[in-house]
Parts: C-alpha cells; structure tokens; sequence
C-alpha cells in the first residue's frame, strides 16, 4: 500500500497532462493480486534474492530453474487440496491438454528429481527462485503472484537435514539484517499420533483439525462434548492447542501425550534442537505442535518464519518424505521457502540505502562531436561503474535536474579531448576539475 | 514500537466489558477514561495500546499484524473466516444467530420442507454454508442494518439474523424457525504475534482463562 502512494507520487510529478492520467486510471490496467514493480522495488527484490542465494550458496546449494507451465495432471500428483483449489489453470491450444502455472515449485522440484535426476547421486541439495501464482481470496489485498526464493534438500532423513533447513533460514535472515525474529518448529507426527486410531468421522476428524488450528479451545471442548472417547485421548486432544512457545512445550507434551508415535515426533524434535545449539541458533526457536498449517505433503518437521512486527509468516518450510515417490522415485526430503514480498514489506527501509543511488554517472556534452563523451563512458564502463550518456540535446541544468531525479550520484560535463572536465558531486554540488585525459587511463577513480 | 501489545477493541459496549475483564489480571488504560474522540489509547508504562475499531473491522486489523490481539463476535469470525487463531471464549455479549420469518407464514408452512428461499442477512457467507448443509438452495439478499423490515415489505420472507433477548422480532411480528449458532466474544491473536511475543501473549490468555474459569464456578 505504502509503495503505491510512493509510486503514484512519482509518476503524477512527471506527468504533466493531467486528463490522461485520470482516463487511464478509471479502469484497472492489470488483474487484481499482482504487481508491476518499477526500478526502485525490483532492485530491492533483486538484492533479496541475491542475499538468500548467497547463504543459499554456502551452503552448497545448486540452482534449479523450473518452468512455469506445467500438464494440471502432473502437477496435481505433488499438490495437495488446498493448492490444487488455488492453481490456475486454462486448456493448451496446440494439444487440446490442461496446463497450469504453478502454484508451489516444491512439487516440481520433486517431479524433475524423481525423473530427470533419477540416475544422480544422494543427497541433491537444489535452490530456486521464481514466481507462482495462486488464487486468492478477493479484495482481501492479497496477492496472487508471489515470489519465492527456497531450497529443497533431497535424500536425507535424519534430523540433521531438519536442523540444516531451520539453521539456513536463521542465517537468511541474519544475512538479510533481521534482528527479532523467530523460527517457529511443528511435527505434524505429533498430532498424527494423537488423532491415530479415534474412533472419528472424517468431517468430525476435520472439524477437530480446524479449531486445533485456530487453538480455538472452548470451540474444541464443544466439539469433543458429543464424542465417545476416552479421557486421555480427550486430554490429548485438549491439550494441543496450548503446546505453544519456547522449549519447555517439549517437556509438557512430554506428559500430555502416552502413544509411540506422538512420542517419537518430541524425539525428533529433540535431536534437531541438539543441532540447532551446536549452531548456535537456539535462541530464535519456538515450537508449536498445534500447528497444522503445512502444505498437506508434510510428513514430520515443519516451520515458518515470523519477523517482530510483521504479520505474515516470511518464510516456511518443513519436510516431505512422500513426495518424490508420486513421481517415481521414493526419496526423504525436506526444505523451505521464502516469501519475497513479505520479506520487502519488512526490509523496505533497510534496502532504501542500497537500491537509492541506482547509477554512478550520467555525462553531458554540448556540441555536435560527442565522441569526447563516448569514450569517456565506455572507459568508465570498463573500471567497473555504471555511467549513462545523457544523449538528448538539452541544457546543462536540465540533464542535472533529471540526474537528480534519477538518483546518479555524478554529472560529468565533457568538452573536447584537450580540455578538462567538470565533475558535479550531486549530493552537495561540489565540483572538480578532471583533465579528459586522466578519464582514459587504467586505475581512474571516481 | 514492537514491544507493545496492541489490542483492536470494538467501539461501544464490547469495549466496556473488554477493559473491565482486561482490568481483572491488571490490564488498564487510565487513558482512555479522558478524551472519548480518540482512536487510539496507550498505557506507556505497561506497554499495551488499544484501538478502538468497527467491530467487523477487527479481524482485518488483527489478520494485518496491527493488532496483535482483538475481541471480536463469533458471528463476525464465521462471516469473515479469516486466518486467525481463537484461543479463548470470553463469555460476553451472548447472543444467537437464528433463521426467523414473520409468525403468519411459519403457520402455514414446515421449515423442513424448504427448498429454495430467499434470505435477507448481514451474514451471507454463514447462511450460504447452513443452509447448503440443510441441502436448502438460497437466494441471498445482503443487507447492512433493520434486518427484520424485509420481510414486512416483502424484501424476502425469511432472515438470518442476531438475537438476543427477541424483542426485536417480537415487536416485528416475527418468530425464530432455527438456531443456526450461539455467539460470543472471542479473543483473537495474530498468528505472528503469538509466535514472536509468545511470553506476554501466553500470559494474557492463560490468565484471562483463569478469570473468566472462576467467573463461571461463582456464577454457575
């Protein structure tokens, strides 16, 4: 909201016939839940991504780029209900098939490792960054392209491939600058193992799902009220929505839950906390295992990221042993992604400094022989600084005023080759005088 | 900014009795006793804030992260389904959402027979969803207020709408036919709040249960 005003103010400042900017915004140029994104917000995406792929890099991860139509029948195989309602998806003229843009590049990864990857060795560790597209609810202000940047670790069970993914999401957001935030554990086998084996029907068993979710006990209590089941299954039950907060949840679900396979899901979750400690990033983990959020592929751990102050999850993730085999190939698995757009929502400000001042040098010549100018730019160009020739026949002023506008830090005013040049510090208006011919030699600095 | 706890509270009633639960486990706003025009008030040595919004407003407030808790109607929580957690049922402002349509024509007629109807209501999405579990096909007609005139000028002959003492329809003429759910306020949190602020907001709610749990032993 705050970027389009910021825009908005923009363009109505450059735009000086008014009418035709109102005619063209009396009806709505794009579809609602996407974005154009205009040179200042696309830098800040761009070095979003650059930032996660680094620590992406580190961690000896390898880029994957999958496409963003896909057969609806292949794709539906990785998605589960909740997505599938979510995917576009429109019929292929040239063969008459159902295609679809995707709605998550998790299950895609999963399709081109269990195909195309099949003959490559364990563990494949695989990073992306794209964008899909989702239905969503309307005029909520939601958006429906959403970028994603994540990785998919794929061939490991154990919970140090767990930890490795919780651990690279701290360090993401470390790299990115965050202070406060927290990484929030689940293990859908928890609840698993407490709704095993209820004597429930699939909607009551939904219906305890979803107030669980909403941590909406009074509403559970009700639920429960008119169901035949014994106390400790009932306490069990009662118990998941307030199995929230630091690491002593561990111990009260510990007490709250007696089945084996409950039990081994606090094991895990143990083990992955001892790696987490050896990293050192223990302090920004909570754990709630009334969490059913997980895209429904989840077999065990998951997770989302939660920045102080911003409303929405930036990042989530968890693992997913059974995906890979609806391709073909059976394989453990586990990663996550980041929400690009709910990480500029909360790093807007902190990327203002790095994306502002967007070229070095804008240069200037009167007269009919540019070359003077031409050539100083390309030498600039070739000690590495981004430098635009003004081209078009103005005033000095002018081209200033627009170099302003444009946040260049430089205006260097050319003349002829013996002459000097005037360099315009536009900061403060400081000026310098440069003999051309210094431009020309290797090792010049701005 | 971000150590406070902001609470979204409905304008009017629901906010009294909100402050004064609130004030039972030491939550005050000796603030808001002053200048009743403002919107938003502060106990800056406790660090909460309040905002006083439309009650259907408070979902989007809480959902959005500016409000990390609000109270809010069950009613209004059905109707906009938003992504919220609930975690506590805070015993006030009891009322019920009822399907009800002039006495006249509920003597002439068995509401179980229905089949297609038109239904005027400020809550569409919930009697969209009762009355296709019935297997009722609906015509809604969505209204903002005086839902009980429809039917008197032949708007639509049945409305889903809240009571709470029935005076209403009495005076209307009208009857309730079914009870489509029993509301009250609830306490909502934000999903992110409740994970980065877990000490204080686990703290609120486990003592707001308490209080309300003891209320309902003396009471009851």
């Amino acid at each position: 909201m705050a970027e389009n005003t910021a825009q908005g103010g923009i363009i109505s400042k450059e735009d000086k016939p008014l009418t035709v900017t109102q005619q063209t915004i009396s009806e709505a140029m794009l579809p609602k839940g996407v974005k154009d994104f205009l040179p200042i917000k696309a830098a800040k995406i761009e070095q979003l991504k650059q930032t996660l792929h680094e620590v992406f890099h580190r961690w000896a991860f390898r880029p994957i780029i999958p496409p963003s139509l896909e057969f609806l029948h292949v794709l539906e195989k990785g998605l589960g209900e909740g997505l599938r309602e979510k995917t576009f998806r429109f019929d292929d003229r040239q063969d008459g098939k159902l295609v679809a843009f995707s709605p998550d590049i998790t299950p895609q990864v999963a399709r081109i490792v269990a195909t195309r990857m099949q003959h490559a060795p364990l563990p494949q560790r695989l990073c992306y960054s794209g964008q899909v597209l989702r239905h969503a609810e309307q005029q909520a202000g939601k958006d429906r392209e959403i970028f994603q940047a994540g990785v998919e670790l794929i061939g490991l069970a154990g919970p140090e491939a767990d930890a490795e993914m919780i651990a690279m999401a701290v360090e993401c957001l470390q790299a990115l600058g965050a202070e406060e935030f927290t990484i929030d554990i689940g293990q859908v086998e928890f609840f698993r193992g407490v709704m095993a084996d209820l004597p429930l029907s699939p909607e009551q068993a939904r219906q305890v799902q979803c107030a669980i979710g909403r941590k909406d006990n009074s509403g559970l209590v009700e639920l429960l009220q008119g169901l035949n089941l014994d106390d400790r299954d009932r306490q069990a039950i009662l118990a998941l929505p307030r199995l929230f907060g630091g690491r002593e949840v561990l111990e009260r679900a510990e007490k709250a839950v007696v089945n084996d396979r409950s039990r081994q899901a606090l094991d895990n979750l143990r083990q992955v906390l001892e790696v987490l400690e050896v990293y050192g990033v223990e302090k920004h983990i909570t754990f709630d295992l009334g969490e059913l959020r997980g895209v429904d592929y989840h077999t065990g751990i998951t997770f989302q990221g939660f920045l102080s102050g911003l409303g929405q999850a930036v990042c989530s993730g968890g693992r997913y042993d059974n995906l890979t085999a609806r391709y073909g190939l059976p394989a453990p698995a586990t990663g996550f992604a980041f929400n690009l757009l709910h990480l500029l929502s909360a790093f807007d400000k902190q990327l203002e400094k790095s994306s502002a001042k967007y070229a070095d040098v804008l240069i200037f010549q009167a007269g009919s022989n540019k070359q003077p100018a031409q050539r100083a730019a390309q030498a600039l160009r070739q000690q590495g600084y981004s430098v635009a020739r003004d081209i078009i026949e103005r005033q000095l002023e002018d081209s200033i005023q627009y170099a302003h506008k444009m946040n260049y830090r430089f205006v260097m005013v050319v003349g002829g080759p013996d002459d000097t040049v005037r360099l315009i510090r536009l900061a403060d208006g400081m000026e310098q005088q440069i003999p051309y011919r210094s431009l020309l030699t290797e090792g010049f600095c701005l | 900014m971000s150590d406070f706890i902001t609470f979204a509270l409905p304008k009017g009633r629901i906010m009294q009795d909100s402050m004064e639960l609130f004030g039972k486990i030491g939550i005050t706003c000796p603030e808001m006793a002053g200048d009743s025009r403002k919107l938003v008030f502060e106990n800056r040595e406790s660090k909460f804030r309040f905002m006083a919004v439309r009650a259907t407003d408070v979902p989007t407030y809480v959902e959005y992260g500016c409000a990390d808790i609000g109270v809010v109607g069950k009613d209004t929580l059905l109707e906009q389904g938003k992504d919220l957690y609930e975690p506590l049922d805070l015993k006030f402002g009891y009322c019920r959402l009822v399907v009800a349509e002039p006495k006249a024509l509920l003597e002439e007629e068995d509401p179980s027979s229905w089949s297609n109807i038109r239904v005027a209501t400020k809550y569409p999405n919930v009697t969209e969803r009762y009355f296709a579990a019935r297997g009722v096909q609906v015509e809604l007609i969505k209204l903002y207020g005086s839902i009980e005139l429809a039917p008197l000028v032949g708007l639509a002959e049945r409305i889903v709408d809240l009571v709470s003492t029935g005076a209403t329809l009495r005076d209307n003429d009208m009857v309730e036919v079914e009870t489509i759910a029993e509301i009250t306020s609830r306490l909502v949190v934000n999903r992110a709040s409740l994970k980065t602020k877990h000490q204080r907001i686990s703290r609120i709610i486990a003592d707001l249960e308490e209080v309300i749990g003891n209320e309902r032993t003396i009471s009851g």
